[in-house]
């Protein structure tokens, strides 16, 4: 099917989501919709799957106008979309789920071999009896994907199918997507990885605030132009690393660490930072790393071995210690782990001294809440606001605020960048790697190997709640880090150590 | 940041106007229904409520056990928790409260009054941190272990006074046998007002200071919140949720004790006319602020004291007051609601 939208506009409040966006997607094609988070790419593809209905612009199917007002509009019309967030019912079994999702089997026992019939071609290894909830990441994607593919979509969008896969998972979803376009369907892959556009787009439709800036064949396109494309002209400084001294000291161990909580449980962990070093933990996220995060911090009781910081012991097992001066955590998503939303700024910035306050707390002046949110660019720099107005990209540089006046010696920073645009991710990272270079150990968890690769000294990858193996940044490869995070290369991994 | 503010002051100026007028159609309504003239029998209320000294004296006697219990509701609101357990708090404290009476019955006031309270009190915040332990501790939720303690204690209670403790010479009265003077709270204006009152008032004002102005207030609005920040900062949430509960637990107690003491005069099994629950409505609509705790208490008392002067006047049944009782939260919630789904 021959789709196209036009001049699509789209406004939440004050925020200009499309602004006259334009794309054509072509049958037996895969289209890769580049750009940044902000961008517009999945509030366009929302308003053709029905989710989200455009202020203005059209919708062409095969030169014929539509109007498609809801997700149950677009799938009548052969349009089916996969979401970032599952729409999975952890506790029913795959079977269960692909009948829930299916209108025409009303009934258990109707359409069995129907509706599994997609998933036997998509994935094989998927045995329908099992509940979701003990399927792979990976795995419950490719259920999603075979419910979209039950409704007969004609046209698939995929939201950002690749950024919780591993390595090896992504390249079978890449050529189960050319598959896909064999068939004659058009695919949309909603992506902001080049890699994803280099693997498998036919073409590419770059996004910048709410337009497509550009749409060419995938192979016509360098690396360097898309990214050009992308960032516009205000491409953020690179966030600058330090170099390790190589006889930098130890600052930071951490011993036999074991902790569990509804996340998962964490078994022995060693790991040793160095002074100025940044120590990225790279893993599939559910291995153990937000445990880890949570443990090392103090908010988790360590069932097994201690933390210590310059020698001393920061960590005990079964006497937690949060809010120690000498550590500082950032974790992903501030507004859910970090920050009272209905306090404002300058409570916020003083949380981890509440303890320490007199009963009665002396009125405090704005002035130093005000200094601090200006040194670390929070806007508006205003002490008084409360917390919930601010963005989140400004949230996260107010935790960060809060996280590093001390001068902590150790400081994790849990998925710091999570859902945050380009710009304000740079200086997060900045502020985290500035700090690094005045002394601190920094033990920076992410799912980006990429990111990993480019900024830390050293990568240690999770895998079921252990440390599968250690490499230094410099002698690592994406091949190497995939195998340890599929829990495929410990024996090779244990020479880096 | 002015354009933003204004609707929003207006908002604040007219909900409760606009409140009370949902409040006063729905009475009227419910006037006409029962066949009476909306407004002569709204301005019987004002009067069986506050038209002379007696009925004033019942308003504030009716307002001091609500208050307390507004606050035994709205303490642990401020971490978040929604306790629903005054009125078994109330049957708790007065329970133990008479046990001790009961035990030390010879023994000067000075003993007496102050074990007497003391006991109260220490039993309403066993009681609530029973279930303030179930909530830290395992994660148990709060509103249904406080609401189905509510009737273990008013059973112990009725247990009670029908068994082992029922007074040989009161002729198969359910009920204890007489409290001596010496475990009543001194009086005021020649009435029943009692010292209850102005201890529940000082409370609500101290809670009110300390909240505004204390790391324990400040504490409890970071744990409010965000759980888990609070968390984050070292503050311990089971601790606050056991000081809460706890404090509020004996602020009701003594409320049970006190009605138990100086209005009744002896347990029997309804010390209570709903002063548990009064209160939480209490302590929603003044949306757990100390200070507005206090009218809004006087309120819901005048309306509830009002009974008796409406069957007597009015030639209506007492529960008549109840139904108004009612019919303030419903507009409120009503009122309430429809301001929000136009906000968003």
């Amino acid at each position: 099917m021959h789709v196209e939208l036009r001049d699509i506009r789209k406004r939440f409040g004050a925020v200009v989501a499309n602004d006259g966006a334009s794309v054509t997607l072509e049958p037996g094609s895969v289209l890769a919709l580049l750009g940044e988070n902000g961008a517009g790419k999945s509030t366009l593809m929302k308003v053709l799957y029905g989710y989200d209905r455009a202020d203005s612009g059209d919708i062409l199917l095969d030169g014929r106008k539509v109007s498609i007002g809801s997700p149950r509009d677009a799938m009548g019309l052969g349009i089916g979309m996969v979401f970032q967030q599952f729409s999975l019912v952890p506790a029913l079994t795959v079977r269960e789920n692909l009948l829930l999702a299916d209108p025409r089997t009303p009934w258990r026992l109707a359409g069995r071999r129907d509706a599994l019939g997609r998933l036997a071609v998509l994935a094989p290894d998927i045995a329908p009896e099992v509940p979701v909830r003990r399927l792979s990441v990976g795995q419950m994607q490719m259920v999603e994907l075979a419910k979209a593919l039950n409704l007969d979509a004609r046209v698939l969008i995929l939201d950002e199918p690749t950024s919780v896969l591993t390595p090896e998972e992504a390249k079978r979803l890449w050529a189960t997507i050319r598959a896909l376009a064999g068939e004659g369907r058009s695919v949309v892959m909603i992506t902001h990885k080049l890699e994803d556009v280099t693997a498998c787009a036919d073409r590419v439709a770059v996004m910048r605030a709410g337009r497509v800036v550009d749409q060419r064949e995938a192979r016509a396109a360098s690396a360097e132009a898309l990214t050009r494309l992308m960032m516009g002209e205000e491409r953020p400084r690179e966030p600058h690393v330090n170099p390790l001294a190589p006889e930098a000291p130890v600052r930071v161990r951490l011993r036999g660490i074991a902790a569990r909580a509804e996340g998962g449980a964490i078994r022995k962990v060693d790991l040793e930072l160095r002074r100025g070093e940044v120590l990225g933990i790279a893993g599939v996220s559910g291995n153990g790393q937000q445990v880890l995060a949570d443990a090392v911090t103090g908010l988790l009781p360590l069932e097994d071995g201690q933390v210590e910081i310059d020698g001393r012991t920061a960590q005990a097992a079964g006497s937690p210690q949060p809010a120690r001066p000498d550590t500082g955590y950032i974790p992903e998503r501030p507004l859910a782990n970090a920050i009272a939303p209905e306090l404002d700024l300058e409570t916020n910035l003083a949380l981890k001294r509440i303890r320490d306050m007199p009963f009665f707390p002396p009125r405090e002046t704005k002035a130093a809440a005000r200094a601090l949110l200006k040194r670390f660019d929070v806007r508006p720099a205003d002490p008084a606001l409360p917390a919930a107005a601010l963005s989140g990209g400004n949230l996260q540089k107010l935790v960060s605020a809060r996280e590093l006046c001390a001068d902590p010696a150790f400081v994790v920073a849990c998925y710091p960048t999570m859902g945050l645009d380009v710009a304000a991710a740079a200086m997060i990272y900045e502020r985290l790697f500035e700090h690094a270079a005045r002394g601190a150990s920094v033990l920076w968890i992410s799912e980006d190997i990429d990111d990993l690769l480019r900024h830390s000294h050293r990568i240690a990858v999770m895998y079921k709640g252990r440390i599968a193996g250690q490499v230094e940044t410099a002698a690592a490869s994406r091949h190497q880090l995939g195998m340890l995070m599929a829990g495929e290369g410990a024996g090779e991994a244990l020479a880096h150590v | 940041m002015s354009e933003a503010s204004r609707p929003r002051a207006w908002v604040a100026l007219s909900q409760p106007l606009v409140c009370g007028g949902a409040v006063l159609l729905l009475c009227g309504a419910f006037f006409l229904a029962i066949g009476r003239e909306p407004l002569s029998l709204l301005w019987l209320i004002a009067v069986s409520a506050f038209g002379d000294g007696y009925a004033l004296s019942e308003t504030l006697v009716k307002t001091a056990p609500i208050l307390l219990c507004a606050l035994a509701t709205a303490l642990p609101a401020r971490v978040g928790l929604i306790s629903v357990g005054a009125e078994g708090q109330l049957y708790f404290g007065a329970l133990l409260g008479t046990g001790f009476v009961l035990m030390a019955f010879e023994l000067p006031g000075y003993v007496l009054l102050p074990g007497m309270l003391v006991t109260a009190a220490l039993a309403g915040a066993a009681w609530s941190a029973a279930c303030a332990g179930l909530r830290a501790g395992l994660g148990v939720n709060e509103t249904i272990t406080t609401l189905l303690l509510n009737y273990v204690a008013a059973l112990l209670v009725t247990w009670v006074v029908f068994g082992p403790w029922k007074d040989p010479l009161s002729q198969g009265w359910p009920a204890t046998r007489d409290f001596p003077d010496a475990a009543r709270l001194p009086t005021f204006f020649d009435s029943r007002v009692h010292l209850g009152l102005w201890l529940a008032i000082g409370g609500a004002l101290a809670l009110h200071v300390l909240m505004r102005r204390s790391r324990w207030g400040l504490e409890l609005d970071v744990i409010r919140s965000n759980p888990r920040a609070a968390q984050g900062a070292g503050l311990n949430f089971g601790r606050h949720v056991m000081i809460t509960m706890a404090i509020g637990g004996a602020l009701a107690g003594i409320a049970g004790i006190i009605e138990t003491s100086n209005i009744q005069g002896r347990l029997q099994s309804n010390i209570s006319f709903g002063a548990g629950f009064s209160g939480f409505l209490v302590a929603w609509l003044a949306r757990n602020d100390f200070l507005r705790i206090i009218p809004l208490s006087l309120l819901v008392g005048a309306l509830l004291a009002s009974g008796d002067g409406l069957q007597m006047l009015a030639g209506v049944p007492s529960s008549v007051s109840l139904v108004v009782q009612a019919l303030l939260f419903v507009g409120v919630l009503l009122v309430n609601g429809w301001y929000a789904s136009r906000r968003s």
